[in-house]
């Protein structure tokens, strides 16, 4: 039984349209246009407990509104959905207690309060008894290393003090299904390394079940191995993320250094030249030619070293965005 | 119960301490509810004081002192404002993140109200002593009068929070919603009985202000406090009238909330 099962899920908006300038601001006093747009169409997946999942596409692609109808926030146009066995939308006390999502910057934090306030508060309001509430607390500013800002006033922390008080608050309670909407948005690249080790870590101890968006590819191949590529309302791919680097980048890299120039030697006859420097050479070959070529290259030139990479998932990720996807999927 | 009572008591404790942050704000804030009645109270004495008889509306100069001061309190112990931070918690998606804990944003809403209450009152406490002292009210109310006096005040708090609720869920089919809040304030304010005492309106807005619910906010109240509604039945009928009024608002609350969360864009969030 999935801990998440989503069926032809669609949310559809209405929403206000007009030309700029004055003229059609005064058209519009008597006759407003509306469009209607289709932000998630007909979608439908499932989690198990405790999978990751990542929820990848380009801006205005549905990730977002799929999470908030998950978590409560919005009523679906049409179809069905249940979390834990419960109707997201219908808003039971029960299961706003047992899950929650983080939304980027929008704050569960007391903005002029230290963020000790804000825990204190959501500690009441999610009814969590006051030993099981210490002892989270400190396992949390542990494993966050946040035990310094806590008495910091929310609206004079930086961004990444800010976000990890953020992921602090929203995991007090424990929560067996998280929403995370761009968790590592707008932090260093530090601070989102820890932040991915962190999610990692909860996954693993509580047995959460993760649903994450995120335009860094690094939080996707940190925690996920399986992603849901969405793009105008409608899934692309639901699969492992190695399969859709064959499905879509059906090539590797070979990287070489050489001990010599080797003057005209004809790379082109093997691949695609991708870098052609007077040692070094980096060549796009067919994934099934890459051993071949690997062993020509050692055999006939003076190679100091080798490798033979994926292409880069940013690469794979972004070409899904393409039409290229539907192709590769309907083949 | 005992979950509600926890979470609100811990809503209660952060929004004075909240409030604690801006003590400028909330002293400017509570000035003007002591100057806007103190104003009214001059113009309506000047007015009387150019009479022959020295009354207006049928009240003396120590009765127009009484109303207004106890227009002064009663209006700030029962003031709401919901209308004016709905739309910006929606616009700015902080709705969304009030809408994911397990409780009504309207506890949080009720805990800042009460806060803001509980902060003022070490200033407006004793201004209210210091107005007392300089205009003189004259109240007549019997002891019966005056605790049937504070159960109306009650009454119009509730009425007064709820109703402001209910008319700040407009946001969420509006987005924007200050149009609304001034008229629903200026209507407080006219057939309310806070500008003037609803004697010295013509009939027919008399008759206005009867059926609406403003009139047993403010103008009902005051005066059961300064004692001027004599007739126990006419008191009792204000009552029954404000609890109605109370129950409507709950259920209205109750219909709209359902109705407003269906439709719910949680734009920005």
């Amino acid at each position: 039984m999935p801990q998440i099962d989503v069926h032809n899920l669609t949310k559809t908006f209405k929403v206000p349209e007009r030309e700029g300038g004055v003229g059609a601001a005064m058209k519009s006093l008597f006759r407003r246009k509306q469009k209607e747009v289709h932000a998630v169409s007909d979608v439908s997946f499932s989690v198990a407990q405790g999978e990751i999942v990542g929820f990848l596409g380009p801006n205005g692609a549905g990730k977002t509104t799929t999470l908030k109808m998950l978590s409560g926030l919005l009523h679906p146009t049409s179809g069905s959905a249940t979390v834990m066995d419960q109707v997201p939308w219908k808003r039971d006390a029960t299961y706003l207690r047992r899950i929650s999502m983080l939304m980027g910057q929008r704050s569960q934090l007391q903005w002029d309060l230290p963020a000790t306030d804000s825990f204190y508060v959501h500690s009441a309001i999610y009814d969590i008894p006051k030993d099981q509430y210490q002892q989270t607390l400190d396992e949390l500013v542990a494993l966050l290393d946040i035990g310094g800002i806590l008495k910091k006033q929310v609206r004079t922390m930086s961004l990444g003090e800010r976000m990890k008080c953020e992921i602090c608050v929203s995991l007090l309670h424990r929560p067996s299904v998280l929403f995370l909407d761009e968790p590592t948005i707008g932090v260093d690249i530090t601070m989102q390394s820890r932040i991915r080790q962190f999610i990692g870590e909860y996954n693993r101890k509580h047995g959460a079940t993760i649903i994450l968006t995120s335009h860094y590819m690094a939080d996707v191949v940190a925690l996920c191995k399986r992603i849901i590529v969405i793009d105008h309302g409608r899934i692309l791919f639901d699969g492992q993320l190695d399969a859709l680097s064959e499905k879509l980048a059906p090539f590797k890299v070979i990287k070489i250094d050489l001990d010599r120039d080797v003057g005209a030697y004809d790379f082109a006859a093997l691949g695609d030249v991708l870098v052609r420097e007077s040692r070094k050479v980096e060549l796009r070959v067919p994934r099934a030619n890459a051993p071949g070529v690997a062993e020509q290259l050692l055999s006939q030139l003076p190679v100091q070293d080798l490798t033979i990479e994926d292409p880069p998932i940013e690469h794979v990720i972004e070409k899904a965005f393409g039409t290229k996807l539907e192709k590769a999927v309907d083949a | 119960m005992r979950r509600l009572a926890r979470a609100v008591s811990a809503l209660l404790r952060v929004e004075i301490a909240t409030m604690l942050q801006y003590r400028g704000e909330i002293v400017l804030w509570s000035t003007w509810g002591l100057v806007n009645p103190l104003v009214l109270y001059a113009i309506f004495k000047a007015g009387a004081m150019s009479n022959d008889n020295h009354q207006m509306a049928g009240l003396t100069v120590p009765q127009i002192a009484a109303y207004y001061f106890t227009m002064m309190i009663v209006g700030h112990v029962t003031a709401a404002w919901d209308t004016h931070e709905m739309s910006w918690y929606i616009r700015t998606g902080r709705m969304s993140a009030m809408l994911l804990r397990p409780i009504l944003p309207m506890w949080k809403s009720m805990a800042g109200n009460l806060a803001y209450k509980i902060c003022t009152l070490a200033f407006v406490g004793p201004m209210w002593i210091l107005v007392a002292f300089l205009i003189r009210p004259e109240f007549n109310a019997t002891p019966k009068q005056f605790m049937l006096g504070l159960l109306a005040v009650v009454l119009a708090g509730l009425m007064n929070y709820f109703l402001t609720y209910v008319v700040a869920l407009v946001a969420f089919w509006t987005t924007k919603l200050d149009a609304v809040g001034e008229i629903y304030f200026g209507l407080a304010m006219f057939v309310g009985g806070r500008l003037a005492p609803l004697d010295a309106l013509p009939g027919p807005i008399r008759v206005v202000a009867d059926v609406l619910p403003f009139k047993y906010m403010a103008a009902f109240p005051v005066e059961m406090l300064m004692g001027r509604i004599t007739v126990e039945a006419e008191a009792f009928r204000g009552l029954m009238v404000q609890a109605a009024w109370l129950v409507a608002s709950l259920i209205l609350f109750r219909c709209l909330w359902a109705v407003a969360l269906k439709r719910y864009t949680a734009v920005s969030g």
